[in-house]
């Protein structure tokens, strides 16, 4: 066994985790307050990694310009479609509200494929390209800012739930929307503000996982991935969703790289099967989730 | 019609000579017969529109020229297309659609799956010959796909091209070492298994085999393994552009000295737009002169000249549209050679006309005389980008396999 081969695979898949970690927090936090499964997620992520790419390429302006604009613009159109779609579908079957979100991806496909054409592209370089040595441990450098990025956003959605008037509000929204709305919290304004910083987290990991990996109006099907991650984690689990998060995006990266890239998939999806036999509703779901 | 009866009368007002505007005359003449049909399942939209509108530009800039030229013996060629969004059931829809309404001659298929699905009814109806954007070594197989055939090598061939490239760089009576890259779908898996055994051949060792997931993956892992075993060549398939930048820059970044070869999709100028410096050296395998290459030849030449014609603003032609125009090139001197010899445009006909092909001077699309086996154009040459200058340049002579 070549331990330092296993150190430096390991670490590549928790940095990567950790970007699935982020979009899971922003699937997690809409489901959470809402009861919503955002299957647009992912297409959330691609609307604003081009956003990203129009910013930064199209206008050519400083990459940390682009990158928070790009990422205001992904969490606006979330507060958008949560404003605009999925508030008037409050009271109807999940399977709806589902049904709603998946016509959004398509809608979102379309938009982009309009606007940017579906070329393949790739997003103009603004992460350092140093090689990054942790020890003796190499690690791709982008996956390595990205992370650093990522975990920053992470600590301050934690500080914001725990401590700010309006994480309260989200939190207890969250637990008891009857009794959040008779002490008086404005639930709507709640779900909507769900919507935009779900959104917001989902699009600061596209644009890192966009300066990995390219970006095409296909990008968004990595939401699927990281279902996989939510659902281990645990739908309404905010600890979850960053657990397994890095958890999901190590075990791919070894399967990937000792087994094989073609069974980088069915490793995450044999540990779902395990999960959802053993723990259905999660490794740190509550047992209330409703399946749809 | 009416255009070519107006184009006929300002002829023949202003030559004001008769045996002048017979002559010009001719072609509109041709217009009146029975025109050869080109048809297409074209993907306009969907995950291959990049390629799809540029095919369909040289289809259709085709069809003008060879129109412009009086058609093919006398019969002017009409060009019948529907978009499928690069789906099956689409692509077949338009095939049944087109096949009904306007009886083909040739059909352009825009995916591998496709052309592997219509097989049964092609052969079954017998008489459309068809090709297209798939390049997939099974359609070699002429038991089973004898009506259709590949407009240049097919992806085991480039692999052979490029292995036979690789081979030539051994020094001393060292081989080079090469690791393969492709992604985890039938596109990808294509040529693996014969390069493998073509590698043996030659002598040629590969070191690692590395498949990765279709879309936008993090490669740091991959790169990890490629460090190890340190291959001269890395050899892509079965992507358009990513992953192959990360491995290139993380590769370069960790100080290996590595070269990259990529087979047709992925040796379009796409990869020097969007990767600028950090595409230079690589190579690709590419059957056809590129639009801006040195080369020349009078169809490249007449090529150009359509495409400045009918879009003047358009500039550059992806390797898309010089495919779709060869693809056309190659039906065209299928159903010349079928009707001059006396016989029906059937598709028996149509493919053993295909196999007569030998030593074919396809007037600089492709630099050498070209000859058909097994239904494919076993040809290609390696070239490589030059970063600065913005494009693809010839690294080496055109290869031929037998």
């Amino acid at each position: 066994m070549d331990w330092l081969f296993f150190g430096e695979i390991s670490l590549a898949g928790l940095a990567m985790g950790g970007l699935y970690a982020l979009i899971a927090l922003g699937f997690v936090i809409i489901y959470k307050a809402t009861r919503v499964i955002n299957f647009a997620i992912g297409e959330i992520m691609m609307f604003a990694a081009y956003l990203f790419l129009a910013f930064a390429g199209g206008m050519e302006l400083s990459a940390w310009i682009a990158l928070p604009l790009a990422v205001i613009g992904g969490s606006l159109l979330g507060g958008v479609i949560e404003k605009t779609m999925i508030r008037p579908m409050l009271g109807e079957s999940p399977i709806s509200v589902v049904m709603v979100t998946i016509g959004i991806a398509s809608i979102l496909v379309g938009l982009v494929e309009f606007i940017w054409t579906a070329n393949p592209q790739l997003l103009p370089s603004f992460l350092p390209r140093e090689p990054v040595f942790i020890g003796p441990l190499y690690l791709a450098p982008k996956i390595a800012y990205g992370f650093l990025i990522g975990a920053a956003l992470l600590i301050i959605y934690l500080l914001y739930f725990r401590f700010s008037r309006g994480g309260v509000a989200l939190r207890a929204t969250a637990s008891d929307q009857a009794a959040a709305y008779s002490m008086g919290i404005n639930v709507r304004r709640v779900f909507n503000m769900a919507w935009v910083f779900g959104s917001l987290a989902a699009s600061l990991a596209g644009v890192l996982v966009a300066a990995t990996g390219g970006l095409s109006p296909q990008f968004g099907i990595i939401g699927l991935s990281v279902l996989v991650v939510v659902i281990v984690g645990g739908l309404d689990s905010i600890l979850g969703a960053l657990i397994a998060g890095v958890f999901i995006g190590w075990l791919e990266t070894v399967a990937g790289a000792y087994l094989g890239g073609e069974y980088r998939m069915p490793a995450t999806f044999l540990v779902l099967a395990v999960i959802l036999v053993i723990r259905p509703y999660g490794l740190f779901g509550t047992h209330e989730i409703e399946r749809v | 019609m009416f255009r070519n009866i107006l184009k006929k009368g300002r002829r023949l007002a202003g030559l004001g000579s008769l045996v002048a505007a017979l002559t010009l005359a001719a072609p509109a003449m041709a217009q009146d017969k029975e025109p050869i049909v080109f048809g297409g399942s074209i993907p306009l939209s969907g995950v291959f529109a990049f390629a799809g509108i540029h095919i369909h530009a040289g289809l259709t800039d085709y069809t003008d020229w060879i129109n412009s030229q009086g058609g093919i013996n006398g019969r002017p060629v009409q060009y019948v297309m529907e978009d499928t969004a690069y789906e099956v059931d689409r692509s077949v829809a338009a095939f049944k659609k087109i096949s009904g309404s306007h009886s083909p001659a040739t059909y352009y298929g825009d995916s591998t799956g496709f052309m592997k699905t219509i097989a049964s009814e092609l052969n079954s109806q017998g008489d459309t010959l068809m090709s297209g954007a798939s390049f997939a070594t099974a359609l070699t197989d002429n038991e089973q796909y004898p009506y259709q055939f590949i407009p240049g090598p097919s992806y085991s061939q480039m692999f052979g091209i490029i292995l036979e490239y690789i081979a030539d760089q051994g020094k001393d009576g060292e081989m080079p070492t090469v690791a393969f890259v492709y992604s985890d779908t039938e596109f990808g898996k294509d040529p693996i298994e014969n390069g493998k055994a073509r590698a043996a051949e030659l002598g040629i060792e590969v070191v690692e085999d590395i498949v990765t997931k279709p879309g936008s993956v993090d490669v740091s892992a991959e790169v990890l393994k490629l460090r190890r075993v340190r291959p001269d060549f890395v050899v892509f398939h079965g992507y358009v552009l990513s992953p192959i930048n990360e491995f290139m820059v993380q590769m370069r970044q960790m100080g290996l000295d590595t070269q990259f070869m990529g087979t047709f999709w992925s040796s379009d100028k796409l990869i020097i737009d969007k990767m600028g410096a950090d595409a230079d050296g690589y190579m690709g395998v590419m059957p056809y002169n590129y639009y801006d290459s040195e080369e020349s030849g009078p169809m490249l030449d007449a090529l150009r000249a359509q495409a400045e014609k009918s879009d003047p603003e358009a500039g550059y032609r992806p390797t898309g549209y010089m495919q779709a125009w060869f693809n056309a090139m190659v039906w065209t001197e299928v159903v010349k050679r079928t009707l001059d010899a006396g016989k029906e445009l059937t598709a028996d006909n149509m493919a053993a006309s295909l196999a007569s092909i030998e030593d074919w001077d396809t007037g600089g699309i492709i630099g050498i005389p070209v000859t058909v086996k097994d239904m494919s154009f076993p040809v290609g040459r390696i070239w490589r980008v030059n970063a600065e200058a913005g494009r693809y340049e010839p690294v080496s002579d055109w290869i031929h396999l037998d």
